[in-house]
């Protein structure tokens, strides 16, 4: 195909990043983001193919294809694709590049944004909300769309930037970004949830020392062998049902929930 | 305390704009965000965001669902329990979490009827593209948006205007019953973690897991502290962890060349 001049300026491409969050507006069970993902970059390909309406319905109607990534990292896609689109390359490389990226691309941003980033944010942010700072949860937020904003902004520039012979180089940068995010993430995490899962048991006994009665709680001597113990029992125990089990989460939850009634009903934990 | 129509209207709104952040995935549908504003608009901040923490701490795992399922949405909380923390006296956050898991539960199998329903998308698109009538399109790529805000503000709204129907029901349950739940809504968040572990873990990961239990269990670290010391730890894996990767580069290059020579 001939090549020909590119119309696109950079504003249409920073518009394209902002239509970014277009992209799961449509989304479904059959093309998945496939419609939303036309939405996205409708205006630049109007502007591009504006001399050439049936062109135009022709390469509008290719895009509705299945498309199913990660929404952050995505304006990578769209920029790199009209500008391939702009240049006037062909098509089915186009249409390539945009099939081998969606994999890559929504395994990492998955492992960023939902993996690393929203957890690390909540459990810090919830913890100092319950520690009685209100505005905690503005800062979270804040804090989680700027950086996804942030991310969004970055790849429109890359995929803009630079050609399909990158994405090796970049992905190994993302993944120890994501690696640095996970480990901080789970140290975190691992911390919280012991002290954040409460299991007490209510038992005690009485002994006599020195002719006095004292009442001594199973849970205080527990703690001292190793605190938190039963959190931790009952995380790797629904840890193992979910891994090695494939309980679905209902099943989990309905269990936990009678569990949790008749043990404290039959007096062996407390709240 | 009995809500107006007014505030069941600004709730409805508020849950619209949250759960659409779903759609636009910019995070403002988690129990922490939503609670918040539950919170300015029925004046009670300080019970809607404690209730809020517990609820996300509890979601959090809850973003993604292991094998593409759809799991409990922090939606249910962040609406319909913290006006319950709120409205009712003396119900533990615990307890409002747990009553609240129901209604988590609801939003995931409107998520997949929406989904289900705008399944011929791509077709109807199709047809209204080669047929020049692109606005029938640009409608029709909203409609998941549109389904998402017209079910969370039904939702919100409705939630609302419950508030004593809910409040008789919860005062209906005996006491042990409400320890029970109580007690549940301890247990409940080892779900959330686990679901999260499971989605994490790898072997390398496993003294990250140790460092942030011993923090908390031993030395009560607060969380900040805690990200620190997560942060050392992964930056000294990513600055020696590369020597370590590089020396065996080495390593098998040299290898390689002495058995070429062979």
């Amino acid at each position: 195909m001939a090549s020909r001049t590119p119309v696109l300026t950079k504003k249409d491409y920073a518009v394209s990043v902002l239509r970014s969050y277009y992209l799961q507006n449509a989304q479904n069970y059959g093309n998945m983001q496939g419609t939303g993902m036309l939405k996205t970059i409708w205006p630049q390909l109007r502007k591009i193919y504006k001399d050439d309406e049936s062109e135009f319905r022709r390469v509008a109607v290719s895009n509705l294809e299945f498309y199913n990534t990660n929404p952050q990292p995505y304006p990578f896609v769209s920029s790199l694709m009209l500008a391939m689109y702009d240049s006037g390359q062909d098509e089915d490389d186009v249409r390539a590049v945009k099939m081998a990226l969606m994999g890559p691309l929504a395994g990492i941003g998955d492992a960023l944004s939902q993996f690393a980033l929203a957890p690390l944010f909540s459990t810090i942010f919830a913890s100092l909300a319950l520690e009685g700072m209100t505005f905690a949860p503005l800062i979270f937020i804040a804090c989680l769309v700027a950086i996804t904003f942030g991310v969004r902004c970055l790849m429109g520039y890359l995929g803009w930037k630079v050609g399909t012979s990158i994405i090796d180089t970049l992905s190994d940068q993302m993944a120890a970004i994501a690696d640095i995010a996970t480990t901080i993430g789970l140290t975190v995490i691992a911390g919280l949830s012991v002290s954040f899962v409460k299991v007490n048991l209510a038992l005690q006994y009485t002994t006599s020392i020195k002719g006095k009665t004292q009442v001594v709680a199973i849970q205080s001597f527990l703690d001292k062998i190793m605190p938190y113990m039963l959190p931790v029992i009952l995380i790797y125990f629904v840890y193992w049902l979910i891994t090695k089990k494939k309980w679905t989460v209902y099943k989990i939850i309905l269990l936990l929930l009678v569990l949790g009634i008749a043990l404290s009903a039959i007096g062996l934990l407390k709240p | 305390m009995t809500f107006t129509v007014m505030q069941a209207f600004l709730i409805g709104l508020w849950a619209l704009f949250c759960f659409a952040g779903q759609v636009w995935g910019n995070y403002t549908n988690r129990a922490l965000f939503i609670s918040f504003g539950v919170g300015l608009i029925l004046g009670d901040l300080q019970t809607a965001v404690i209730f809020g923490a517990t609820a996300e701490l509890a979601f959090m795992g809850f973003g993604v669902g292991p094998g593409g399922s759809t799991p409990p949405n922090p939606l249910g909380p962040g609406i319909v329990g913290t006006i319950m923390a709120i409205s009712i006296k003396g119900l533990t956050p615990s307890a409002a979490l747990t009553l609240s898991y129901p209604f988590a539960i609801i939003v995931p199998f409107v998520i997949t009827f929406i989904f289900t329903i705008n399944s011929g998308s791509m077709e109807m698109a199709k047809k209204a593209i080669m047929e020049g009538k692109y606005r029938k399109y640009q409608w029709m790529s909203n409609f998941t948006l549109y389904g998402f805000m017209l079910f969370a503000f039904v939702f919100g709204f409705a939630a609302t205007l419950s508030t004593s129907a809910l409040r008789v029901f919860v005062n209906a349950i005996p006491t042990w019953l409400m320890n029970g739940l109580s007690v549940a809504g301890g247990l409940l968040p080892a779900v959330g973690f686990a679901l999260i572990l499971s989605t994490m873990i790898k072997k390398e990961y496993i003294p990250a897991i140790i460092l942030g239990y011993v923090c908390v269990a031993y030395l009560k670290m607060p969380v900040i502290g805690l990200a620190f010391v997560g942060a050392v730890l992964a930056f000294n894996n990513y600055f020696n962890g590369k020597k370590a990767v590089k020396n065996d580069g080495n390593n098998d290059v040299e290898d390689g060349g002495f058995e070429d020579g062979i």
